[in-house]
């Protein structure tokens, strides 16, 4: 530990789905600026790891077994932060399932999946932050970071559920920074592209991962020719819940490797003729 | 004060373009950050004060006057910048003259000169530092736009489209250079005025925030771009708005 300042020394942030991958990476970076940490989500094991990792880097750190997509749940989360912490600055809401289910035509999608794939990727950060919502407004100060997905702008075949909850977190988005810039809340989201997160994923999920990452539509979605890593998630969640962004709300960072800036044809068609042709 | 990792420890920035209102708080928000920069824009006393205000710092600071519209005036700038520190490691574009006039009204001498400030001074400054970017394997281009980019406005039509080119160039460039460890991204912007300058207030009231933003507010969001922490960001368009771009 050294005795440097961090830029978000004494905040205290919840970041849910905090045990793996992106959140993880969130909650270790936050961590090492100087925040307090709480991790919520529905697994326990990674939580603990990433409790024990953050205490490690000197911070106080707090592990809440939740069930995003349950309010009541949600609702005893935050007040525990709230008793134990003392306060909230961030929220981020993390939680989310990549993709869960494979891709399925629209006929066979039953209600019950349509209602988790929208629960879990949508109806949790809006539970979430109307649990911190009131809390919020009266303090006049707070940040909320959305995690959204190059595919809450963009459709995927037969990708229902995913595609329009992350949709629905854009939309969320612009609402409450609209709502909330009058108290001073500043309510942004992030928006990866393809992030390996294949390490944190259960067995029977890598297999899942193991065929998309061959797949061409993956490659094709990639300009800089990479996946992303957690941490390139981390770094904006940093920047965002830090004063650093206080003049920035409803606002939109992607970190895609060039993914929504094309879209108009295959990644690295490159047309080529010159002027002269063109007028022949 | 900036995070650890997006620190920009002797990292050579270009802020070209802007002499007037951003060149300075850039300059100290990338120098806060630990980057030599170099101004290349028209001469200024404002110039003149943002290189001493980032010589104050113990950072590295360099003015070198340039007609941005002119492609081999750039190129000279760009070079001289290359001959005095090496390399080029962040390139801000920050050209801004704000020109509105009724459609019918523009004379196409207006025309061409509004789109030479605001768009083709990017291109110039792309091509030239670009190139050495392309060597080095390396590099980040920030282009500085307004939110019009990406909305109308009555009596804009030259600004706008020369904005929505910056927007598109960023786009494009991006994709072209993303295998070449270049990123290119933009900021749009919204409402700023420098403190104690007067401010509208039915604008005000409409931005979600309620107030104009403070010039260093963009300079924040230009060092979270420029570092090595963003490698994966590239063809994007963000916002430091108060939160105009959510409004219906």
């Amino acid at each position: 530990m050294t005795d440097e300042k961090g830029t978000l020394d004494g905040k205290v942030a919840i970041i849910t789905g905090g045990g793996t991958g992106l959140g993880k990476s969130m909650a270790l970076l936050l961590a090492a600026e100087g925040a307090d940490i709480v991790v919520a989500a529905r697994r326990v094991p990674p939580l603990e790891e990433v409790v024990a990792e953050v205490r490690k880097l000197g911070r106080r750190a707090l592990a809440i077994p939740t069930d995003c997509t349950d309010p009541a749940q949600v609702n005893q989360m935050v007040d525990r932060t709230l008793t134990e912490m003392g306060k909230i600055d961030v929220l981020i809401n993390n939680a989310g399932l990549v993709r869960g289910a494979r891709a399925k035509p629209m006929w066979e999608i039953s209600d019950a999946e349509w209602r988790e794939g929208i629960d879990v990727n949508l109806s949790s950060a809006f539970y979430c932050t109307r649990a911190v919502s009131k809390y919020f407004v009266e303090r006049k100060s707070g940040k909320v970071i959305n995690v959204s997905s190059g595919e809450g702008f963009r459709g995927v075949r037969d990708n229902y559920m995913y595609c329009c909850a992350k949709g629905g977190v854009v939309q969320l988005t612009r609402t409450l920074a609209v709502s909330w810039s009058p108290f001073n809340i500043q309510v942004n989201c992030i928006v990866p592209g393809f992030v390996d997160t294949f390490d944190y994923q259960p067995p029977e999920y890598q297999k899942v991962l193991e065929q998309y990452r061959m797949s061409r539509s993956t490659r094709l979605f990639l300009p800089v020719g990479h996946t992303g890593k957690p941490d390139d998630i981390g770094f904006i969640a940093l920047f965002l819940c830090s004063d650093a962004a206080d003049y920035i709300t409803g606002g939109f960072f992607a970190a895609d490797g060039g993914g929504l800036a094309g879209g108009f044809a295959t990644t690295g068609y490159a047309p080529s003729n010159t002027l002269k042709e063109a007028l022949a | 004060m900036t995070a650890k990792a997006f620190l920009l420890k002797d990292k050579v920035a270009i802020i070209a373009g802007d002499s007037k209102f951003w060149a300075k708080p850039i300059a100290a928000a990338l120098a806060a950050a630990g980057a030599d920069v170099a101004i290349l824009a028209k001469q200024s006393p404002k110039l003149t004060q943002a290189v001493e205000a980032v010589r104050k710092t113990g950072r590295k600071a360099i003015a070198i006057p340039t007609d941005v519209t002119s492609p081999a005036q750039v190129q000279k700038s760009v070079s001289q910048v290359i001959g005095e520190y090496g390399r080029i490691d962040i390139l801000v574009n920050a050209a801004d003259i704000q020109f509105f006039s009724p459609f019918l009204e523009i004379k196409d001498t207006d025309w061409q000169k509004a789109m030479d400030y605001n768009l083709n001074s990017v291109v110039n400054f792309c091509r030239a530092a670009g190139r050495q970017m392309l060597v080095q394997k390396k590099g980040r281009i920030i282009n500085l736009v307004s939110a019009l980019s990406e909305r109308g406005i009555v009596n804009g039509t030259a600004y706008c489209v020369a904005a929505g080119g910056v927007a598109q160039l960023t786009r494009a460039l991006a994709l072209e250079w993303a295998l070449n460890g270049i990123t290119v991204n933009a900021i749009g912007t919204g409402w700023f005025a420098e403190v104690g300058k007067p401010t509208d207030e039915l604008i005000t009231k409409y931005i979600p925030a309620k107030r104009y933003g403070k010039p260093e507010e963009v300079g924040s969001l230009v060092v979270y771009l420029a570092a090595d922490a963003t490698e994966f960001t590239t063809g994007q368009l963000m916002y430091a708005d108060g939160g105009l771009m959510s409004h219906a």
